[in-house]
């Protein structure tokens, strides 16, 4: 490694929308790798006994345990459709500038209203 | 070298074909949440160990289970330069991934023994 000086402001990086998507993806990635093993956990409470299941039902409904639901939601829907442009993009769908921008302006506008959807459909 | 197991373009390509059946299972387990009507302990269950739900899950596992371990891997790769470290972290990752897998690998198959 060289001794050339790095100068690395995240607050002055100003990250275009097709950046935001992509370091969005990883966050969101590593929030879902972290879920896991509560997923496992609670899909082991959820067919063990009619009890168990009851209790986990209950247990979602807690305000804390619903903000990090909501959080997952976004991980979950955001994960799954920049994926989706990935993978077009991997097939040279949207390469270019202009596509690639307008390509994940659309991830954006169509997760909100997915979480939108969702969450007006469980919680309303 | 072959210390994180997948080398080259093998990883990029297991990341992608994983990444579709995600998708894939995904929407196969929405439309069933939105046709199964009511949500009971019984209809969870009997979704759950129907043997195609059963094998589709079963996959879906092992899907996530590379899916997850790519994908961290590469973000370890990425921000941690410490060897020493980097081994420490990615053996954690594995054991968390392998761990889960086996666990809920074990919840798919009890419906079978019992």
């Amino acid at each position: 490694m060289n001794n050339r000086p790095v100068y690395l402001n995240l607050l002055k990086i100003r990250l275009p929308v097709t950046g935001v998507v992509s370091i969005a993806h990883r966050i969101s990635g590593v929030l879902l790798f972290l879920s896991i093993p509560f997923a496992v956990y609670l899909l082991d409470l959820s067919v063990a006994s009619e009890q168990s299941f009851a209790n986990v039902n209950e247990l979602l409904q807690q305000p804390t345990l619903v903000v990090l639901q909501v959080l997952l939601l976004w991980s979950l829907v955001h994960h799954l459709i920049a994926g989706i442009r990935f993978l077009l993009i991997d097939a040279e769908v949207g390469i270019e500038l202009a596509g690639a921008r307008s390509g994940a302006w659309i991830v954006f506008i169509s997760e909100a209203l997915v979480i939108l959807l969702i969450v007006g459909g469980l919680y309303l | 070298m072959s210390l994180y197991v997948l080398e080259g373009l093998r990883p990029w390509v297991i990341q992608r074909v994983s990444a579709v059946y995600i998708v894939l299972f995904s929407f196969y387990t929405i439309y069933s949440l939105l046709t199964a009507g009511q949500f009971s302990y019984e209809s969870w269950k009997d979704w759950l160990y129907h043997p195609f739900n059963t094998t589709v899950t079963g996959v879906f596992i092992i899907a996530l289970l590379f899916h997850a371990w790519i994908g961290m891997r590469d973000i370890v790769l990425d921000y941690v330069k410490n060897i020493m470290l980097r081994i420490f972290i990615l053996a954690m990752l594995m054991g968390v991934l392998i761990g889960s897998a086996l666990w809920a690998f074990r919840i798919l198959l009890l419906s079978v023994v019992s």
